[in-house]
């Protein structure tokens, strides 16, 4: 033992004091046995023991015998060193022997309040307190680390709690950042009527404190904001704080609202509790602060991102349904020049996202686009808003290339068009039947995007006069979409004969008006496309009697779409299926057609099952013409013509599929001559994709640089549909089909009155619709569509948590039937109700706008129950007072009153029950058993009946009433655990953040430096939220003014003889404290950084990392200590 | 204060743990489980530390070798330490040492790691009953006699080994 002798300070001379706490501790453990035991372990010069250790008198004692007795070290045991281990350690500062020549024993937390048996705690405390003094004996002084503070304060939360200590700290001179993550401050409280028990009107005692804190000059206040991310540590924080895009520019936004009044698009408000609604550009309420507008933008909608040409269907849609077609045109004409044609057979890809799938049927997209262009008729496109020099060439005048072409004008550039036919538009012209699309409609649709400034040569096809090589070395660029016009040959016998047609010739002959296309009785058309059931439909125009389809899967497998399937039944096309062609019978002209049954098999390449012949199964189908429309391939030819060296494989050019260019460079090729047959919405897609390549080519940019999402995509939003209706599409009108002989249109088209109804529908699942009206009419130009979030770090010493609650969801209680009973409301929605700026300007009314005669407030839903929280919210007793004299007074209902037991404690609460009573408001005692529609009397016919046991008379009732108001229980925000990892907190079991010690540091948490205020920290009303922002103000202010912290000087460091230079311990420091020291060739820990958590310590293999206060030799000091009695 | 002298002993067999709790989370659930007034068996002996990184696999052994009967060291949840990541650390550490006990013939059920935040006071009480059970049931560890003279570094100021 001699060893210890020469300690710094000498011989240890230790003292220890044992505390009875009354008899927290000595009623439980016999504390003369301890005195005893301790009695006899070396260096101990006394045992004490005193009732209360950490009074006065007991801190006189223990700096008495320090001076008298020559003590060097303390021992004692107590309650637990998070309580008093600051107190012992003063009382030897003051007694002039360093703080840390301490130890404490906790026999009152972890024995003498844990453990049953007197003896076994005895036997326990005994070990603990020989731990402690052998603890003590190898203690070292040490001196607590000064660091300065940054006297900035954050605080989190903008309900009244944040307002409050944010005031009270910038009063005080300090420098506020209060972040709010609402686009404006002021939380529950804003949404409240009156308060209790003094029923102030909330708005007015809330919002001049809302503006006080916008004109502060030490409060810079953050909305729309949330904290990201927390670095450092008490007295220097670093938060990062995510400032999320309003969309609008608060410094220019005057709040005049004009563009409020502008938008479309309407959505429940979440400030009205969903009873009213706002617009997707809002302000949650007049007073709100800061008075600045902003748009809820989810992202992009699934339509958008499903449609190959993302065109903005949520924002038309928005627009028609309120009557804005030309502005809706406008729209459409962002994005597809050819509104007339996409309205009429576009394939419509946009509606398979459609989120109102889940609900009933996808939106009639097309039919509210064709509707638009058809009644705003005649217009003009956008003309460029400059000009370049540069042209470019385009083969063929298809969708491809009036859309490749039409994208380059808007440019700035002139393209030219060769195209090969006497007519422009491609298969949009010769292929697609007049009673699809008529082609005066194509035909100025084309005229339009010509008009723009765009040349185009008829009859000009690309071949030997005019060779692909010819058009590089004349224009800037090359675009190839020639589409596919080589129809596929059936390959067997008798396909020469005269009256085997061609699917694709047959109509474009028709539409080009050759007159020899009158066709005989029976028609046979092969095929299962698009294609075929035009050419069916076509046929029975020009005379067909007898028109069949014959296809070889089923129906399932047609590729054509099912409504024009069901169009051409309707028209007497009848349809074969199972059926493959084996020859075409006839000698001078087609007789009949020899078949096979067929049968399906396993899944092909396309997914679809593969038809398998059956052996023997031929039979004959007699007819007077086949028509033949299995599928096209483009026509090369031309192209290939003096050897331009284009590649192409399987019959289609082979291009980059990122960026349309081919082989040869500064030529670019794009629709179903690189696809193979496609839809007229993929052909634009590809003419304007390689539209944006050309111009990058010509400018000599990254060809391939961000073009990731230019193809269809899934949307990002996860939509819900909660609350909305089942609701049918509105049918397109069509022609009745005794009217169908001609060539007229078929459908007709939508009138107004359905097209509003049918855009009605949609869901908004973007919210924004991005119509961009409310920037057009925005005076100031605050409106920003491409405003970004951005990140900003602000440096402060202290922080004040004020998050608040959410109220509990009462849809979790399904006996009290919120959520199937249209007149069970929540108390927050009634507080919206009554409230003058409320959805129905204070009248308390149902939804179906009658003044209820009864109604029932049930008390503790979500609160003291088992089933859900098990705490007592504190507010509602209160709030259904408030409630109850509030609704009476408003409409004289006769209001009845569930409770389980009345809590109105607090000043002047008892006396507003007692009001309450006097008032003739009914008060029943018991749990409400439900909430049911069932009647039973005529009295109960058409109301809701609340069956409860009244506990006082003990009988069971049934009370009819108009409304029911469900005093729900506050919860932690749903968030909660996520805020509590950014900031390094606990919370309690149920999720509330956990103060450090519930009486003594109440507002304090266990991370030095943040701490908490009102209901984030447990439910509390008002008074008590302002009475703790003011506490926790004054902690944060304690803290940050003193203007330097001390920190424990449990530090790690390293004994450099014993380093041997492993480095293990760098990279296991979280704070990159420790480096390693060339020269020396050892590690050395940075006191400044090192947080003193000993992970290097524990792992340095040599023994050389040590940690201040927690050294190896101390620990098993201790471990041996514990186990001494054993 | 040896097996041996322990074994002597008429009273049945008490298992006694070492407990090695982080300050933020374990301990403060222990204090909480003080405050809450929840009773569980007497036989744990807590020892602080300011994380569970903290925790020398030594110290384990030490206690062992002292005559604790298992160990138990309590950190934060994962993703809630108070140093970022000290209670992977022990994680690691610890299932180690797990495999080093069984070699040593040591049942790995003696040593036991649980993660109790600070509002876990119910989990302390339920973790050191169920651990005095199991050690019941295992009965007492023993060692073999520690070899004598042989100066380590546990106790390098003390001069000797007890």
């Amino acid at each position: 033992m001699s060893t210890h002798d020469a300690l710094p300070n000498g011989k240890p001379r230790i003292g220890v004091y044992v505390c009875h706490c009354g008899v927290n501790i000595a009623g439980k453990i016999d504390i003369g046995v301890i005195i005893k035991s301790v009695e006899s372990l070396p260096y101990v010069v006394c045992a004490r023991e005193y009732k209360f250790m950490c009074s006065d008198p007991g801190q006189a004692l223990i700096r008495k015998e320090i001076q008298e007795l020559g003590l060097n070290r303390v021992v004692v045991a107590s309650c637990s060193p998070l309580m008093h281990e600051p107190t012992f350690r003063r009382v030897l500062s003051e007694a002039g022997v360093n703080a840390y020549f301490f130890q404490m024993a906790n026999i009152r937390e972890h024995v003498s309040w844990v453990t049953t048996d007197g003896d076994a705690a005895t036997d326990k405390a005994k070990a603990l307190v020989a731990a402690a003094v052998r603890r003590v004996v190898l203690h070292e002084p040490l001196e607590r680390r000064r660091v300065p503070v940054n006297p900035g304060v954050l605080v989190v939360g903008g309900g009244i709690s944040g307002i409050h200590a944010a005031l009270t700290l910038a009063n005080s001179g300090k420098h506020v950042y209060l972040v709010e993550r609402d686009p404006t401050i002021g939380g529950h409280m804003a949404q409240f009527d009156k308060t209790f028990p003094t029923l102030d009107c909330s708005a007015c005692i809330l919002t001049p404190k809302m503006t006080a804190v916008r004109t502060h000059p030490n409060i810079t206040l953050l909305t729309y904001s949330e904290v990201e991310s927390l670095e450092g540590y008490v007295g220097n924080f670093t938060a990062r704080i995510r400032r999320k895009s309003r969309f609008v520019d608060e410094s220019k936004c005057t709040g005049c609202g004009l563009c409020a009044e502008e938008c479309p698009v309407t959505v429940p408000s979440e400030f009205d509790e969903g009873l009213g609604q706002r617009k997707a550009i809002y302000r949650p309420f007049p007073q709100a602060v800061p008075n600045t507008f902003t748009i809820s933008h989810k992202g992009t909608p699934p339509c958008q991102a499903a449609c190959p040409l993302h065109q903005n269907v949520q924002g038309y849609a928005a627009l028609i349904a309120r009557g804005k077609y030309r502005e809706a045109l406008d729209v459409i004409l962002r994005d597809n020049p050819l509104p007339s044609v996409c309205g009429r057979i576009c394939t419509h890809p946009c509606t398979a996202g459609c989120t109102r799938h889940r609900l009933d049927d996808p939106l009639n997209v097309p039919g509210l686009k064709r509707f638009v262009a058809d009644w705003v008729g005649d217009y003009e496109l956008p003309k460029p808003e400059l000009e370049r020099p540069e042209r470019v060439a385009l083969v063929g005048a298809g969708p491809a290339g009036l859309m490749c072409a039409y994208t380059l004008r808007q440019q700035g550039y002139r393209p030219i068009i060769f195209e090969a036919l006497p007519v422009p538009g491609g298969m949009l012209a010769v292929g697609i039947p007049e009673f699809r699309l008529p082609q005066a409609v194509l035909r100025a649709d084309i005229e339009r995007i010509l008009k723009t400034g765009i040349e185009i040569r008829l009859n000009r096809p690309v071949g030997k006069e005019n060779t692909l090589e010819d058009l590089r070395r004349d224009y800037a660029a090359v675009f190839v979409g020639i589409g596919a016009n080589v129809e596929r040959r059936l390959s067997v016998p008798g396909e020469h004969l005269p009256g085997v047609w061609g699917g694709l010739d047959f109509l474009r002959q028709v539409n080009l008006g050759y007159s020899h296309t009158q066709l005989s009785k029976r028609v046979l058309v092969i095929g299962g496309g698009n294609s075929a059931l035009d050419a069916a439909r076509t046929a029975r125009r020009c005379g067909a009697e007898d028109v069949t389809l014959v296809y070889r899967r089923t129906r399932t497998e047609m590729p054509a779409d099912h409504a024009e399937i069901a169009a051409a039944e309707e028209e007497g096309v009848k349809l074969i299926f199972l059926t493959a062609p084996r020859a075409i019978l006839g000698s001078e002209e087609v007789m009949g057609l020899v078949c096979q049954q067929m049968r399906l098999g396993e899944p092909d390449a396309s997914g679809r099952p593969r038809p398998i012949p059956i052996e023997g199964s031929d039979f004959t189908l007699p007819c007077d013409a086949i028509i033949v429309t299995i599928g096209q391939t483009p026509d090369l030819h031309g192209l290939l013509e003096r050897s331009s060296p284009l590649i192409a494989r399987s019959g289609v050019i082979s291009v980059d599929p990122l960026t349309l260019e081919t082989n040869l460079p500064g030529v670019f090729a794009g629709g179903d001559c690189v696809t193979g047959p496609d839809v007229v919405v993929n052909a634009m897609a590809a003419g304007r994709k390689a539209a944006i390549s050309i111009y990058r080519f010509v400018n000599g940019m990254d060809l391939r640089e961000g073009r990731e999402f230019e193809g269809p995509y899934r949307s990002s939003i996860e939509p819900d549909t909660a609350g909305f209706l089942v609701k049918k599409p509105v049918p397109m009108p069509a022609l009745p089909v005794s009217q169908r002989q001609g060539f007229d249109e078929v459908h007709t088209g939508y009138t107004e009155a359905l097209a509003q109804a049918e855009a009605a529908r949609c869901l908004a699942c973007a919210t924004c619709c991005d119509c961009r009206l409310c920037s057009k009419v925005c005076e100031p130009r605050a409106v920003d569509y491409a405003m970004p979030d951005t990140y900003q770090d602000v440096n402060v010493g202290a922080i004040v948590l004020a998050t608040g609650y959410k109220t509990f969801d009462p849809e979790r209680l399904p006996i009290y039937g919120y959520g199937r009973y249209a007149n069970v409301y929540t108390g927050l929605e009634v507080e919206r109700l009554i409230n003058a700026s409320g959805p129905t300007g204070g009248e308390v009314v149902l939804r179906d706008g009658r003044t209820p005669q009864k109604v029932a407030i049930i008390h503790c839903v979500g609160s003291r129950d088992l089933n859900t929280n098990a705490y007592c919210s504190r507010v509602c007793c209160m709030y259904s007072l408030k409630l109850a004299h509030l609704i009476r007074e408003h409409t004289g209902a006769e209001i009845y009153n569930f409770y389980i037991d009345m809590r109105t404690p607090g000043k002047g609460y008892e006396e507003f029950y007692d009001r309450l009573l006097d008032e003739g408001t009914h008060f029943i005692r018991g749990r409400v058993a439900e909430v049911t529609d069932w009647a039973i009397t005529p009295e109960e016919e058409g109301r809701l009946v609340i069956r409860a046991e009244d506990t006082l008379i003990g009988v069971h009732r049934r009370i009819p009433v108009d409304m029911v108001v469900l005093a729900v229980g506050l919860e932690p925000q749903a968030d909660t655990e996520d805020v509590r990892r950014t900031f390094n907190i606990s919370c309690s079991k149920e999720g509330w953040f956990l103060e450090r010690h519930p009486k003594l540091a109440p507002v304090s948490t266990f991370t030095d430096g943040i701490f908490v205020a009102g209901a984030c920290q447990g439910p509390k009303d008002i008074p008590d939220c302002v009475a703790q922002a003011g506490a926790a103000a004054a902690e944060a202010m304690a803290l940050v003014d003193r203007g330097h912290v001390e920190l424990e000087p449990n530090t790690a460091f390293i004994a450099e003889a014993l380093c041997s230079g492993c480095k293990t311990c760098i990279p296991l420091c979280p704070y990159s404290a420790i480096a390693f020291i060339a020269e020396k060739q050892t590690s050395e820990i940075n006191e400044a950084l090192c947080k003193g958590c000993g992970a290097c310590v524990a792992a340095c293999p040599s023994g050389a990392a040590q940690q201040h206060l927690y050294t190896d030799d101390q620990i098993y000091e201790e471990i041996k200590g514990v186990m001494a009695y054993v | 204060m040896s097996n041996e002298h322990r074994s002597e002993s008429p009273r049945p067999f008490r298992p006694d743990i070492v407990a090695f709790f982080c300050n933020w989370c374990t301990y403060t659930a222990a204090d909480l489980a003080g405050t809450s007034r929840m009773a569980y068996a007497p036989n744990v002996r807590i020892i602080r530390l300011m994380c569970s990184g903290r925790i020398d696999p030594q110290f384990v052994l030490a206690a062992f070798r002292q005559g604790a009967d298992g160990v138990l060291i309590g950190g934060c949840h994962p993703g809630d330490c108070h140093y970022q990541e000290g209670n992977y650390k022990a994680l690691r550490r610890y299932k180690l040492l797990r495999r080093l006990l069984k070699s040593m013939g040591i049942e790995e059920e003696r040593l036991r790691l649980e993660w109790i935040s600070a509002s876990e006071g119910e989990k302390v009480k339920r973790v050191i009953n169920e651990m005095t059970e199991e050690l019941r049931r295992l009965g007492p560890l023993r060692l073999a006699p520690k070899p004598q003279a042989r100066r380590t570094r546990l106790v390098p100021v003390a001069g000797g080994v007890p």
